[in-house]
């Protein structure tokens, strides 16, 4: 009990600490969001009205008080659950925005996040088995290889070849000329959409899982109980899955529930690169344009997310593995 | 990253795109006319221009004026009146005339017939309503109507018979342009809406050409009014606005046919689109206004006129607008005034003279020679008494243009024998060394619009200096009470012949203090298509520019047959 005690202090200290960094960091930040926006909105080399930019501040809402009355107003907010006007939206407010990328992301990056870690723990898991065979060097070298290419650039050379020059899929979006809602029509255009940013994930994401699960699964290949479970003889195939592949697997589940966490941050590079309507774009250009209150929920959200996975896979933890409760 | 990667396989997927638009613009002038696109010969059946919100996520439809993310707010709700950025006329919309009753009192004649597209009624209340709205919420004001940015604020907006009348409570003369920029919005629907500012606008109530037709988040559809007040002048049947492109992509399309018009930033509008097809593929980058180099006059020695002179002197501006613009734009006019366009308000002693400085290094040495900046022994120049003098010209991260303009300006520099150099920052710092006073040179953008009084004016009046937390226009502190009157003046003025006058004595300053140096013009752009549209705004008729989009939507005709 005081191991989950212990975990659930632990989570709460580091839940306010991010959330009072999330407070003060946009506010060490140049620039003044109303000024920005309006130059957002009229380009770059045109005339700023300042009647413009007063208006603007003036349905901002400029914030009252002194830092420390602003941090107060800013935690009951949250105690809310009020996340207040995205300034690029506005009217809209920021949990409106985000409810209307989330699902984007999270079927793309949630889907291929679960597929990877499928895929990539199994080849893991059989190119330790089989280690050395040309199945093993294939496997982990081809995923060496893949691991040191960076996701913008795999992004774009897709990008490129099969959506200017083959013109299979298209280049931006998430949809193009159907009507939004449960329809085949919109779901076929989304699917189409998402293929190209969903090949990048796949491509990229198994990497840290096969090798991963590889080099644990050796390590437990050597220990003890194996050797008396090939003593007894018991069959290859339940020692590789029964034995060494369930023990192996621990860790990875923690990395899988720490990622799952990190969903709500989205893919940035990837979503930017095909202009993909999803929280990582959304983030990309809250930053961009200033928007603060979009910004802040976006962060906060992303580190709610982690912490929360992160305490979700310390208690499965303290469950699946004994050991960890104790030595706590 | 992935515009420069873009641009590199441009040419490629450009020239593929070329060769098929060539072969179906073939097909076509053999038919005689081409039906498949002219339609009947006197409607355009459909155009498609680029979306005018910016960043969309999965469609946030607003199309409430006051939205910084409006989902078109060009053709639903119109100004009152549309003054042309490019001849400056005034020309009546909802309103048929306008009138300074006398110093402190504007009349509006507002139009008979207007309806909105829910078949009621435009009336003068109507207008009344849309400016007495922005008192009632100061966050609606963005035409400044009710406080006194560039003018006395407004006292009473009235309703007489046809007429609005705005009394104001002093003169106001400078805050015309804006007011009329103001959308009339029916009472009817927007009475009970609360802060406009907050409300979302799902389904607009307009009294302008198009009706809403359809929009999925990404493509809107609009469908020509019948009942619009002029609808004779409009033969688009169909517009429909989407995507946000960059300037590769943004080429692409135009050449592919599937984009009519765009007026997003393409450096190179020659080679990537208009070499393309000589016939149909247009573009006009008409001066919006000037790129100056500003000094920082708060500083020595750059509060030294002679100084800024031999610096205006050494600047190649013909190179600075070939790297920066690729000589689309032309090198800019000492004057300020976007020339030949406001050539009606230079003064006559600069008639037909040649108001671009030449590029001289010769003269600007002998000036600076003269001026006391002596050169040391290592060939560079120091202050009048002996201490080193290293200006750093301060740019903003990212912006090509400016950068490629900074380059060669410290390169000319360096030929005077000033020892400059280049300092880039993000442009949210530079704006943020603008409010500071914290740069010895900068690049500034200087409008050309029609109110010299806003744009001139305030560039060089001292109640326009940037505060701590505002950017304003006069960046670089010309303090000086003569020009302050001048300016003050010009404000009030209404009368043209005055307002000529007024702004020959800042032009006057210009030629001969060099507050900032004019080094190029910068673009208002419009790129187009004349396949399915003609009548585009031109050099040869600049009537006006991607700012007046409705003007533009109102002159489109069919292409003529030949």
């Amino acid at each position: 009990m005081k191991y989950f005690l212990r975990r659930i202090g632990y989570f709460l200290l580091t839940l306010w600490a991010a959330i009072t960094l999330n407070f003060l960091i946009p506010r060490l930040q140049p620039g003044d969001p109303a000024e920005l926006m309006i130059r957002q909105i009229s380009g770059r080399d045109t005339e700023i009205d300042p009647a413009r930019i007063e208006a603007m501040r003036v349905m901002l809402g400029q914030p009252d008080g002194n830092l420390f009355e602003q941090y107060l107003a800013y935690l009951g907010q949250l105690a809310r659950g009020d996340f207040g006007y995205s300034y690029t939206y506005f009217p809209a407010t920021v949990t409106d925005v985000i409810g209307r990328a989330l699902l984007w992301t999270l079927v793309l990056v949630g889907v291929t996040l679960v597929l990877s870690f499928v895929l990539g723990t199994v080849l893991g898991a059989f190119a330790a088995w089989w280690r050395n065979s040309p199945f093993d060097s294939i496997v982990t070298l081809g995923s060496t290889f893949v691991g040191t290419l960076q996701s913008f650039w795999v992004a774009l050379l897709l990008l490129f070849v099969f959506g200017y020059v083959l013109g299979w899929f298209p280049t931006a979006g998430g949809y193009e000329a159907s009507m939004p809602g449960l329809n085949l029509e919109f779901l076929l255009d989304a699917v189409k959409h998402s293929v190209l940013p969903a090949a990048v994930l796949m491509l990229l994401g198994p990497v840290g899982w096969v090798l991963g699960m590889r080099n644990t699964m050796i390590l437990n290949l050597g220990e003890d109980y194996i050797r008396l479970a090939r003593a007894k003889g018991v069959p290859d195939k339940q020692i590789a899955l029964r034995y060494a592949a369930r023990n192996a697997l621990l860790p990875s589940v923690t990395g899988l529930a720490m990622a799952l966490g990190g969903i709500l941050g989205g893919q940035i590079l990837i979503e930017t690169t095909f202009d993909y309507p999803g929280l990582g774009r959304l983030m990309q250009q809250a930053a961009s344009g200033k928007d603060y209150p979009l910004l802040q929920a976006l962060l906060l959200f992303t580190i709610v997310g982690t912490l929360v996975a992160n305490l979700v896979a310390d208690m499965l933890y303290g469950v699946l593995d004994p050991r960890a409760r104790k030595a706590a | 990253m992935k515009r420069r990667t873009l641009l590199a396989t441009g040419p490629l997927a450009a020239a593929l795109v070329a060769g098929t638009a060539a072969c179906s613009g073939q097909i076509q002038t053999n038919q005689g006319g081409g039906a498949a696109t002219s339609g009947d010969g006197t409607t355009i059946p459909q155009l498609t221009f680029p979306a005018e919100v910016a960043e969309n996520v999965a469609g946030i439809t607003n199309f409430n004026p006051f939205s910084p993310n409006v989902t078109s707010k060009n053709y639903f709700y119109e100004p009152i009146m549309i003054r042309s950025s490019m001849n400056c006329e005034v020309v009546p919309w909802i309103a048929t005339e306008f009138a300074w009753k006398d110093d402190t009192t504007l009349v509006f004649t507002i139009r008979d017939g207007v309806t909105w597209s829910d078949g009621k009624p435009l009336t003068p209340d109507d207008v009344a309503f849309t400016l007495n709205l922005r008192k009632q919420y100061p966050a609606a004001d963005d035409i400044g109507l009710w406080n006194d940015v560039f003018g006395a604020p407004a006292e009473s907006v009235e309703v007489d018979g046809q007429d609005v009348v705005i009394s104001f409570s002093g003169l106001a003369a400078a805050k015309f342009d804006s007011l009329i920029t103001a959308k009339v919005l029916p009472q009817h629907v927007w009475e009970d809406a609360g802060d406009p500012t907050q409300h979302v606008d799902e389904k607009p109530v307009g009294s302008g050409p198009f009706d809403l037709g359809s929009y999925n988040g990404r493509r809107l559809q609009l469908t020509r009014r019948e009942d619009y007040w002029q609808a004779d002048k409009v033969k688009v049947q169909e517009l429909i606005l989407e995507g946000n492109y960059d300037a590769t992509n943004a080429a692409l399309k135009l050449t592919a046919g599937d984009l009519d018009a765009f007026w997003g930033e393409i450096p190179n509008p020659e080679q990537a689109f208009a070499s393309k097809d000589e016939k149909l593929n247009h573009f006009w980058y008409a001066p919006a206004g000037s790129t100056v180099l500003t000094y920082n006059l708060t500083k020595s020695p750059f509060d030294d006129a002679k100084l800024r002179e031999a610096i205006s002197q050494g600047l190649d501006k013909d190179e600075i607008s070939a790297k920066a613009t690729y000589s689309v734009m032309k090198p800019a006019s000492q004057t300020g005034l976007k020339l030949p366009y406001a050539e009606n308000l230079l003064p006559d002693s600069y008639k037909d003279q040649e108001t671009v400085l030449p590029f001289d290094t010769a003269k600007a040495e002998e000036l600076l020679d003269a001026a006391g900046y002596a050169k040391g022994s290592d060939g560079f120049r120091t202050l009048p008494d002996g201490s080193a003098f290293a200006p750093k010209f301060l740019v903003q991260a990212g912006w090509i243009d400016y950068q490629a303009a900074a380059d060669v300006v410290v390169r000319n520099l360096q030929t005077m024998g000033i020892n400059a150099s280049v300092q880039t920052s993000p442009p949210e710092a530079v704006d943020q060394a603008k409010k500071d006073a914290d740069f010895d040179m900068c690049l500034e953008y200087l409008h050309g619009g029609c109110e010299v009084a806003r744009n001139l004016g305030s560039k060089l009046a001292s109640d326009q200096v940037p505060t701590k937390d505002t950017v304003k226009a006069n960046v670089g502190r010309w303090e000086d009470a003569h020009t302050d009157e001048i300016v003050a003046e010009l404000s009030g003025e209404t009368d043209p012949e005055k307002q000529k006058a007024l702004t020959g004595e800042l032009v006057e300053i210009m030629m001969t203090q060099y507050p900032v140096t004019c080094l190029f013009y910068a673009p208002a752009r419009m790129i187009y298509r004349t396949d399915k549209a003609e009548g585009w705004p031109s050099e040869e008729d600049p009537y006006g520019t991607n700012s007046e989009m409705l003007m533009i939507i109102t002159r489109l005709v069919p292409p003529s047959a030949s």
